[in-house]
């Protein structure tokens, strides 16, 4: 037994070992990556100045266009993330402020993304190699159930969230295969589709108070950065449109652009603008709420 | 309670130290002590099938002894086909009364009529097939006198409810188990040493292979119909590998924590993949099922006696009726159905039993032969799964038509951002590591142990599934 004991202690400390290597390798290859994702950009930059940038979900990643503002004189980067929440928003922008970034005004996407004040489990993973190396991100998610797993048990972040930061992302960013996150200054343009849109149920919805919302005016209003909160086009089929008249009674700041585009050749689905559409929808935001520098 | 769950990572130390420190005086200690954790472990699924399985272990219990005590075989006959009647009647509910009730309102519908039958909301009791099995083993063989009863309730209750075989199996038989549970073990360092070798690499095969390989298999099953033939023949493939990591790491797991107590497990899987025909991977594949049908099925029903035709007819029953046992739906038994068919060109030409004797590959025109048949094996065993994974038998035959007529052999790219071929690397390796060690149980064992184990370790914590967890395919079964 004796044997056997000392046997089994040998195996756990092989383990111990194998997990403190593994996540020492994982942290140096996503602390050298920075054209993987535009969080690992985010995070491998510093002292960035930006007039504009855009925050949000999908209905930022693939609805503003940098260049329409860029072209009249702005510095913007689009860093909308698709399934991204307003909570992992609210994080980007204290990296940001962590990173030394001036940012004179941000765009957020407010609108379907109000209605939860949940996490997205998908985009929590792309923060979780940073969790020693960055206070900010180590100071944001001090209150999830696992936090102590993910902080103290070596490799526990990359096994919990394999699917976003295991050993495939890990070996694409370890050979520094690039994703086009980064083009277009983090515009994605969707294409049209052959098909008819399917029309969006907002029915189920009901706008209220969300946290990651409250947290990112209170980070504006801290480091003096101007906030425009607005909605994005939805087309019109979307059942229940109301549905933005009840926002605005929860937050009265939110600037109205859901009926900015509304032709249907301007959709790639319900929710989403082709790349056409995006231009337009970023040309009118842009006429009605800056001027042109140049 | 999974055999990958955190929960069984805690239980299985503490039944281990209670087990070898405190109960190590004796026989009775063990026993009681795995029995009271395999009951435990037995709730921890549904505590309410508790009393299901406490009640068909007594059902067994007093149904053996009466039929070893009955003095005319008319009451003989009548204690076993109670027990069996109680028994698979128990199975018949939960696990295929709806089955077989919509089944008949579909047959009435065809008529021109019209039924509603009732049908039972029921959650199937985990295990159920596997223990049912098990005690039905053990009264037939109480019945034909191959063995006496066993009067130890304790030590009967805990061959029926053996932790690491309840819920999955292997389908344990009396004449291996009991006598281990009737005597007190004694703590073997080697053998434990091949427990917790089995048990990694058992882990190796369902959280590296088996779930790695459902993640793309999922895909293209469930969006088949958009898929190309290299992304359907490679969906086969992977859900052939999804199946046997899933359920061979589920059996080394078994029998890798059975030894860890001392007691030995019947093998369930013998490298089936590098089978040369469908008869040598019937005896390769989950072998405590094959092996029960052949004896408490196969052979009462006449067995290879009697002319090919009687042949042929108990093949097709024996086939049929395994495909159903894995469940209450048509596609099983159409897998079940297309083996029998695979199987009889072998039976009719007498070359079931043609390769029983162990082979190795070399650069000859015989080795050349065997590759080829292994392959050909191989292929036709993932035909047949497709049907198994399929959810209906429609669905597995455009499956199969689309896979033959869409001539397209290009690398998709999925909507879960992973290109359709990106895994066989992944199964390549495994191939070569499980041929290279198919002479022995695992391939950890032997020189450079260490570092195989480290290399195992180190594959579950960096190339396992954690985020996307799947439970073990049988035990719905």
């Amino acid at each position: 037994m004796k044997q056997f004991l000392l046997f089994l202690a040998k195996g756990l400390a092989l383990l111990l070992l194998t997990l403190v290597l593994l996540d020492v390798l994982y942290t140096a290859v996503y602390m050298r990556s920075d054209s993987r994702s535009k969080i690992d950009y985010l995070f491998n930059s510093k002292d960035k100045n930006y007039d504009v940038v855009f925050l949000g979900s999908s209905r930022v990643n693939n609805h503003f266009v940098p260049k329409i503002f860029n072209d009249q004189g702005y510095k913007t980067f689009n860093f909308g993330i698709t399934r991204s929440r307003l909570e992992e928003s609210a994080l980007m922008l204290q990296m940001m402020v962590e990173r030394n970034y001036k940012i004179k005004c941000l765009i957020l996407q407010v609108d379907l993304n109000i209605n939860t004040n949940d996490h997205s489990e998908a985009i929590r993973s792309l923060f979780m190699p940073y969790l020693h190396t960055s206070k900010t991100v180590r100071d944001f998610y001090r209150t999830i159930p696992e936090y102590n797993e993910l902080l103290y048990i070596p490799f526990y972040r990359y096994m919990h969230y394999d699917a976003r930061v295991g050993f495939r992302e890990m070996y694409h960013s370890a050979i520094h295969k690039k994703t086009n996150a980064l083009e277009n200054e983090g515009f994605h343009p969707l294409m049209t589709s052959d098909k008819n849109l399917i029309p969006a149920d907002l029915s189920k919805y009901y706008p209220k108070r969300n946290k990651g919302y409250e947290e990112i005016k209170a980070i504006c209003k801290k480091n003096h950065i101007q906030l425009i909160a607005l909605t994005t086009p939805m087309c019109m089929e979307t059942i229940n449109r109301d549905y933005f008249n009840h926002l605005q009674e929860v937050y009265p700041e939110i600037r109205r652009f859901e009926n900015a585009v509304t032709d249907d050749k301007y959709f790639s689905t319900c929710g989403h603008l082709n790349k056409d559409g995006a231009e337009e929808y970023t040309k009118v935001v842009f006429k009605a709420l800056f001027k042109p520098k140049k | 309670m999974f055999f990958n769950s955190l929960h069984f990572a805690i239980f299985l130390p503490i039944v281990f130290i209670l087990y070898w420190f405190v109960g190590n005086k004796s026989k009775i200690n063990q026993n009681y002590i795995l029995i009271l954790a395999s009951y435990y472990f037995y709730s921890c699924w549904d505590w309410r099938f508790l009393f299901l399985l406490v009640f068909s272990t007594l059902l067994d219990y007093v149904s053996a002894i009466k039929i070893e005590k009955s003095e005319t075989t008319s009451e003989r006959k009548m204690w076993l086909w109670l027990c069996i009647t109680i028994n698979l009647g128990f199975l018949g509910i939960f696990k295929y009364y709806n089955f077989f009730a919509s089944s008949f309102a579909e047959v009435v519908h065809s008529f021109g009529f019209t039924a509603s039958p009732i049908l039972l909301k029921l959650i199937l009791p985990v295990g159920i097939s596997f223990y049912t099995f098990h005690g039905l083993s053990y009264i037939i063989d109480i019945y034909y006198k191959r063995i006496k009863s066993e009067k130890n309730f304790v030590d009967y209750s805990l061959f029926v409810s053996y932790f690491p075989l309840l819920v999955a199996g292997p389908i344990e038989r009396a004449t291996h188990l009991l006598p281990q549970i009737k005597v007190r073990r004694k703590f073997n360092f080697h053998k434990a040493q091949e427990g917790i070798y089995q048990i990694v690499w058992g882990l190796v095969k369902k959280v590296v292979i088996a779930d790695s390989c459902a993640i793309y298999a999922n895909e293209i099953f469930n969006h088949y119909t958009t898929m190309n033939s290299l992304s359907l023949i490679l969906g086969a493939i992977y859900f052939a590998f999804q199946i046997y990591g899933d359920f061979s790491g589920y059996s080394d797991i078994a029998l890798g924590t059975s030894k860890l107590f001392g007691i030995d497990l019947l093998r369930n899987f013998n490298y089936p993949y590098f089978s040369r025909d469908i008869a040598e991977f019937w005896r390769k594949w989950h072998i405590s099922l094959s092996s029960w049908f052949r004896d408490y099925l196969y052979i009462p029903l006449g067995g290879s006696k009697g002319n090919k035709l009687f042949q042929v007819r108990n093949t097709f029953i024996i086939f049929l009726v395994s495909g159903f046992w894995h469940g209450a739906n048509l596609t099983y038994v159409a897998w079940g159905f297309l083996n029998a068919l695979y199987f009889l060109p072998l039976l009719l030409l007498n070359r079931n039993r043609k390769n029983v004797d162990d082979f190795t590959l070399g650069f000859n025109l015989d080795s050349f032969r065997t590759l080829f048949n292994i392959l050909t094996t191989f292929a036709i065993t993932c035909i047949a799964w497709i049907f198994f994974r399929s959810k209906t038998i429609t669905d597995a035959v455009l499956y199969i038509k689309r896979m033959f007529e869409n001539h397209n052999f290009s690398s998709e790219y999925f909507r879960i951002e992973r290109y359709s071929n990106e895994l066989l690397a992944l199964v390549l390796i495994f191939v070569v590591i499980e041929w290279n060690n198919r002479h022995k149980i695992e391939p950890i064992s032997g020189k450079l142990s260490w570092l195989k184990l480290s290399l195992c370790l180190a594959a579950i914590v960096a190339l396992g599934v954690f985020s996307d967890y799947k439970e073990f395919i049988y035990f719905q079964f």
